[in-house]
């Protein structure tokens, strides 16, 4: 994007008084994830989440839903905690925390849609940084599961224009980004940067916001910025998208991202992406079911 | 007459009897026959398929039938009637929505937009192991819509073909039951079935576009004359192909693929080690693999 752009953007943003705030629980929580998962401090995470009865709550109904299948019905969050795994909890931190920076009526892409592809891309960037043995799989994790923050910006910095874009985006059946450009001048990957700069988020992860749909030069991004931008690719195309279809054929192969990635990591040459694609489905269903989890009617 | 017999009751081999060597030797006279193996996982299946043929002609045990697989005058016909036993699939029209979305929204436009710079307008379809024909019909039913209002002075053809002749025989009546048709969206039933007292019969509309042919995809020969095609199915059929005859078979498809051809597999179907020539393309909610014109081609690949 051009400067210009940006700072007018970044003059919009700030001037409106719409910029969305850190929720106060995210801090902690990144900081608290930010070291390697065996490091991970489990009582630090069962403290954040009592923090929250909402969060406690879905944490509990979660944990006795059909997709655990529990003989034993689970009344304690740390109970909860400790069966739903580290990273359902922390799916739930943080899509309520996050779900708190835009007030529920202000929300412009439906929420379970927003979180389905969010959450979505989130786990199959781990699942690919695992398989590349990159060595930072939760960062990768965050990486897709904050990509689209620009969403939420451009929900509440121009809803008007923005409830237009998605609409064209969706009758039109193209790319978000490109309906983004042609109408706001603006993308929201753009914007997410902005959010992401003003949160003080790491720079890697500030990349990946604004980089995960111009790969243009893999290089500058770095192997994160390629992870993000093919996991976003995979979902939207496995019924974890923007929730429309997008009439598209995707060479994964030729991707300057998978090239990219493949020159830097031996291992994504052997990998099965035939099957790897058929095991997204099984996320999708998991990730459907926590979605539901969340944003159930309370 | 009911027959109560302990043949009955011993018709379901216990666990052991699968190990019968005998069972291991018609299990690899199929495949030398058709190059259809039953890996042990599918051994069941095999045994279950050969019960049902070892009943029709009085055989008591594997070792017998067998004989009737190997011995004039009865081994050719009964190898067939065996094949088309294992070969017969459930299936139904419209099986899969994602990837019918695609062949309308992305790979349709794609070939003609890519033939279109050879002014040559016919599309060519090759439904692979057709079965009873669902799959055929339905592709020629969705080509037909395409022609009337997308691609209009557009012609195609379906090329349906299957090892199984009764499978054939079946497929050319195109007579289906509310069972085979249940994902046929509405429009679809109301311009292409006529509905019969109990059953759907595929319109006369539909039918000059299909061909059915009795194919080995084993055969050689006959596969070197499949040329000039669009985009090849082959849905759960090379499944039961041991690793050699599934590389022939889909070395022998991609050269009957015309350059930006498309070759579609079952839902969780993958080339993975068979070749390296196709690219694995990802449309929403589906996948195919796709033979890149001469400048995208891999070099060398296997």
């Amino acid at each position: 994007m051009r400067t210009g752009t940006l700072d007018r953007l970044h003059a919009r943003i700030t001037s409106i008084d719409a910029m969305p705030t850190i929720p106060v629980i995210l801090r902690p929580l990144l900081h608290c994830l930010d070291q390697p998962a065996e490091q991970i401090d489990v009582d630090r995470i069962v403290e954040l989440v009592s923090y929250d009865k909402t969060i406690a709550a879905q944490c509990v109904r979660m944990a006795n839903s059909a997709l655990f299948g529990r003989s034993q019905p689970v009344e304690s969050v740390r109970t909860a905690v400790m069966n739903l795994g580290m990273w359902r909890v922390r799916d739930l931190l943080f899509s309520n925390s996050l779900s708190q920076v835009i007030p529920a009526h202000r929300w412009i892409v439906a929420p379970t849609v927003f979180w389905r592809h969010s959450l979505g891309v989130a786990l199959v960037c781990r699942k690919f940084a695992e398989i590349l043995e990159y060595p930072d799989t939760e960062k990768a994790y965050l990486a897709g599961l904050l990509h689209d923050i620009g969403i939420l910006v451009n929900s509440m910095v121009a809803p008007d224009e923005f409830r237009a874009t998605f609409q064209k985006a969706t009758r039109e059946q193209i790319p978000l980004d490109e309906a983004e450009q042609s109408t706001l001048g603006f993308t929201h990957s753009d914007s997410g940067r902005v959010l992401a700069e003003a949160w003080k988020i790491t720079p890697d992860l500030v990349q990946a916001v604004e980089l995960h749909h111009e790969i243009g030069d893999p290089e500058r991004g770095g192997p994160l910025v390629a992870i993000v931008h093919l996991s976003d690719l995979l979902c939207r195309l496995r019924d974890m998208g923007y929730g429309y279809y997008e009439p598209r054929q995707i060479d994964f192969a030729n991707e300057p991202g998978w090239l990219y990635l493949v020159m830097h990591f031996p291992n994504l040459a052997g990998l099965d992406l035939a099957r790897f694609t058929f095991m997204l489905d099984e996320y999708a269903k998991e990730v459907g079911e926590l979605v539901s989890t969340v944003f159930a009617p309370r | 007459m009911p027959n109560e017999s302990p043949q009955v009751a011993n018709e379901r081999p216990p666990v052991e009897g699968i190990s019968d060597p005998a069972w291991i030797r018609i299990r690899d006279l199929i495949y030398h026959v058709s190059g259809i193996f039953q890996a042990e996982n599918k051994f069941y299946f095999l045994v279950s398929r050969c019960q049902v043929r070892m009943k029709a002609v009085g055989a008591r045990t594997p070792r017998e039938y067998l004989d009737f697989l190997t011995a004039l005058p009865s081994r050719d016909a009964e190898m067939r009637n065996l094949l088309n036993e294992i070969t017969i699939g459930e299936t139904c029209l419209f099986r899969s929505l994602p990837q019918i979305d695609a062949l309308r929204k992305i790979v349709i436009p794609s070939l003609a937009e890519a033939k279109k710079k050879s002014s040559y307008t016919k599309l060519r379809f090759w439904s692979a192991g057709c079965s009873t024909g669902e799959e055929s019909y339905t592709l020629a039913m969705i080509l037909l819509e395409e022609t009337q209002t997308r691609l209009k002075d557009w012609t195609f053809e379906v090329m349906a073909t299957d090892l199984n002749e009764r499978s054939v025989a079946k497929a050319r009546e195109g007579i289906y039951n509310d069972y085979a048709v249940r994902n046929v969206p509405p429009e679809f039933m109301r311009k292409y079935f006529t509905q019969t007292e109990s059953n759907f019969r595929v319109a006369d509309s539909v039918r000059p576009f299909v061909t059915f042919t009795r194919l080995n995809m084993l055969d050689d020969s006959k596969m070197l004359f499949m040329r000039g095609i669009d985009a090849i199915f082959c849905c759960n059929v090379l499944i039961y192909f041991d690793g050699k005859s599934k590389t022939r078979t889909v070395h022998h498809f991609y050269n009957a693929l015309l350059a930006n051809g498309y070759f579609f597999l079952g839902p969780s179907e993958s080339l993975y080690g068979i070749t390296e020539k196709f690219h694995l393309v990802h449309f929403p909610g589906s996948t195919a693999y796709w033979k890149p014109g001469d400048s995208l081609s891999k070099a060398g690949a296997a």
